[in-house]
């Protein structure tokens, strides 16, 4: 039945050889695609004449309640939401190979601390050159200050972590018979208190790097500076090294849990029982700490504990919406997040559905933030209290344009300094070479502060 | 004419994805393993060049402490995971296999059945045992005075293990049982009548004749440690002993997506799968010298 002979198409070996032809060519223009963008430094894009709609990709829960709020309010511009899954997870992959790959959304979520190395990867559009800079009275300074790096604007802030100290009432006031730490010697005094009594004031996740940048910001240290068109590194100064020295003590004396990172399944239940008593970090937690079993009417808000020197607090966590390099919409996405993160409508909106953290708006915190918690047993912790850490924040902090390498170097300082091999005072300067040698290798102009 | 081509149309829909979601996958990563990318200006305002860096991202890569450091925690993970785990599949696959036997056939599915979970809901579920206060192992293990934290910096490596082992004891089982089956009855009779016992049976015959379906799960076992990535990644989420580097194939993924340093996860990715060819063929050659010598014999 069948001859056996050669097919006359082409060959085996020719078609493997046309293949790789192509793949090598497809390699070559991927290799050209990333990051090599004219779309900061070409004319601007002038806004569109007749209707626009325009892609956000965010992780924010049913964010597309929000935007519809905005879609119904007018009828140029209509905004699609699409959840990703949140940045670390897979979000920051999804969105940088999209972009990279010619498409993506107009508008994403951009995390604030990762704004910098967002805008150097050539994902971000500068807002600046669209007239964004007009708006910035409408925004609370400390989120402004966020989202900028000298002039240029890479993102809208949605939403800001001014950080505060989260504690059960009823651990730290009943059982141990103490009050909420003002300072942060007295912070380690209620530790050792809580120690003793066998209960830990908060638990670090030594892996994650971000805390020590809130401890360093509110203390006084700027570690990244942009200046003419250079950096100025500056993780070992001596505010910097003063923090690391009193977490070094708090370690060493084994102050704080270090065997689960907060808001995880074991933190949950540890702070159900009551063995884990506190939290310091943005204000967004107090969402998370109702998730607490059995902690509703338990829990209150305390200031961040402060320094002599330095600020009220630091900023731990918040997000920007950032108009994407290819999206051809940019005025029109600026106008939508103008109106998201500070009408009113667009922060309820926001906080109603998605759960922000606090609001990036000036004067405007949200309706229901207003009135007390009912969670917090009352307190109405977010006028009282939180309201006091934004305004406390420190306005010369810019976040550097290496924010996972930097975070992921302290992360593993943190460790060998929990497992005992380092102290947090050797590694900061460590991680400070480390990171200067990046950005050296990826081509910035970088000096190391004295 | 339409003869010759009938093949290719058939292979067709198989060649283009073929193509398109391997071969030219793997040929990027080849170019851009080594390409850097260089940005000029505060935020690379000021242009950013792609270039030819020779085998700068390979050097780095392998002066990384965290990726050696990976590698080497995936051959410690290696060494312990894959001798328990090939010690227990041997041992299920020559009791099933014994006469003595009762219901194999639902205890062979039984073994196999945790390989038909995919890896990341066996890790969560596993993670559940796992975390102190949710986990019924910790709380009896406390209560009778034993305290440990599965997911310590310490013993988290062994806690993947475990869920590794979980999954796959079962699959190789299936593998060596394949193999154990293709033995001939008549080496079993004859052993009988020269009056082996059991034990004899399986030093002197079942296990010299398995030897190649071992050295094959081993190797691939091997290999698949060296890939680890969905079982770490999810149990990062409960344990601060797992790092953003924790594995090579973690190292490469924080590199791509995290860092944005495509060509260095390139370079790591390149690595990592000439590791595996290498073991691979490796483990091709033993099988086959394996198999010349049963039919030689």
């Amino acid at each position: 039945m069948p001859q056996n002979r050669r097919p006359h198409g082409p060959t085996r070996r020719a078609l493997i050889a046309g293949g790789a032809a192509a793949a090598v060519a497809a390699g070559a223009a991927a290799c050209t695609a990333t990051g090599a963008s004219t779309v900061n430094s070409g004319p601007t894009i002038p806004p569109a004449e007749g209707k626009v709609q325009l892609t956000y990709w965010a992780w924010l829960k049913d964010l597309q309640k929000v935007c519809d709020v905005f879609n119904a309010s007018q009828d140029r511009i209509q905004v699609d939401a699409n959840w990703i899954p949140s940045g670390d997870s897979g979000g920051y992959a999804k969105i940088l190979s999209a972009v990279a790959a010619g498409g993506g959304p107009d508008i994403a979520q951009v995390e604030l601390r990762q704004i910098p190395e967002a805008a150097l990867s050539g994902s971000l559009i500068d807002l600046s050159r669209y007239g964004a800079a007009e708006h910035e009275g409408l925004f609370d300074p400390s989120a402004w200050s966020q989202v900028k790096v000298q002039d240029q604007i890479w993102g809208i802030p949605q939403d800001t972590g001014p950080s505060a100290f989260f504690y059960n009432r009823e651990v730290l006031e009943g059982e141990l018979g103490q009050t909420p730490p003002a300072t942060w010697d007295e912070f380690k005094e209620l530790a050792g208190v809580g120690t003793e009594a066998g209960k830990k004031i908060l638990s670090l996740d030594p892996s994650d790097g971000s805390v020590m940048n809130m401890w360093a910001m509110q203390k006084g240290a700027n570690w990244y500076q942009p200046q003419d068109g250079g950096w100025i590194v500056s993780m070992a100064d001596d505010a910097s090294l003063q923090v690391a020295e009193y977490w070094d003590g708090m370690i060493a004396e084994g102050l704080v849990g270090t065997s689960f990172a907060p808001f995880s399944a074991p933190w949950m239940a540890a702070c159900g029982s009551g063995d884990v008593f506190g939290y310091v970090g943005g204000s967004w937690a107090d969402a998370l700490i109702e998730g607490v079993p059995g902690g509703s009417g338990k829990w209150a808000v305390a200031p961040m504990p402060r320094w002599d020197d330095g600020y009220a607090s630091g900023m731990l966590g918040g997000s920007s919406a950032a108009v994407m390099a290819n999206s051809k919409h940019p005025a029109e996405a600026l106008e939508f997040l103008i109106w998201m993160c500070t009408d009113p409508a667009g922060i309820d909106a926001m906080i109603e559905n998605s759960g922000i953290g606090w609001s990036p708006a000036k004067d405007y915190i949200g309706a229901v933030r207003e009135k007390p918690s009912e969670f917090s047993s009352g307190q109405n912790y977010n006028t009282e209290v939180i309201a006091a850490m934004a305004a406390g924040q420190n306005l010369d902090w810019v976040w550097s344009p290496v924010t996972q390498r930097a975070n992921a170097a302290l992360g593993d300082g943190m460790n060998a300094a929990v497992t005992g091999t380092k102290k947090l005072v050797d590694v900061l300067p460590e991680v400070q070479d480390k990171v200067v040698e990046i950005m050296r290798k990826i081509g910035l102009d970088v000096e190391v502060a004295r | 004419m339409s003869k010759s081509k009938a093949p290719w149309i058939l292979m067709g829909p198989f060649l283009i994805l073929f193509v398109f979601t391997m071969v030219v996958p793997i040929i990027i990563a080849i170019v851009q393993s080594f390409m850097t990318v260089e940005r000029k200006g505060l935020l690379g305002e000021e242009g950013v060049t792609s270039q030819f860096a020779g085998l700068d991202n390979y050097i780095a890569a392998l002066t990384n402490p965290n990726f050696t450091a990976s590698i080497g925690r995936m051959l410690l993970f290696g060494v312990v995971q894959v001798t328990v785990m090939i010690a227990a599949a041997t041992i299920l696959a020559l009791l099933l296999e014994s006469a003595a036997a009762k219901w194999p056939g639902l205890f062979r599915s039984a073994y196999f059945l945790p390989y038909g979970i995919p890896g990341v809901i066996a890790t969560i579920l596993w993670s559940f045992l796992y975390v102190p206060g949710l986990s019924p192992i910790v709380d009896v293990l406390g209560m009778i005075g034993i305290e440990v934290d599965f997911l310590s910096p310490g013993n988290v490596l062994w806690a993947i293990a475990n869920i590794v082992t979980w999954t796959y004891t079962g699959y190789n089982m299936l593998i060596i049982i394949a193999q154990l089956k293709s033995i001939p009855g008549e080496l079993y009779e004859a052993a009988k009548i020269d009056g082996a016992g059991p034990w004899r049976i399986v030093t002197s015959i079942q296990l010299p004749l398995i030897r190649p379906a071992l050295m094959l799960t081993i190797i691939f076992s091997i290999i698949g440690t060296l890939q680890l990535f969905a079982e770490p990644r999810i149990l990062k989420l409960v344990s601060t002993g797992i790092t953003s580097e924790y594995t090579p194939n973690m190292s490469a993924y924080a590199y791509a997506f995290q860092y944005n340093d495509i060509g260095m996860a390139a370079a790591q990715a390149v690595i990592i799968a000439v590791v595996a060819f290498v073991l691979s063929a490796i483990a091709l050659g033993l099988s086959n010298r394996g198999k010349k010598g049963g039919r030689t014999r």
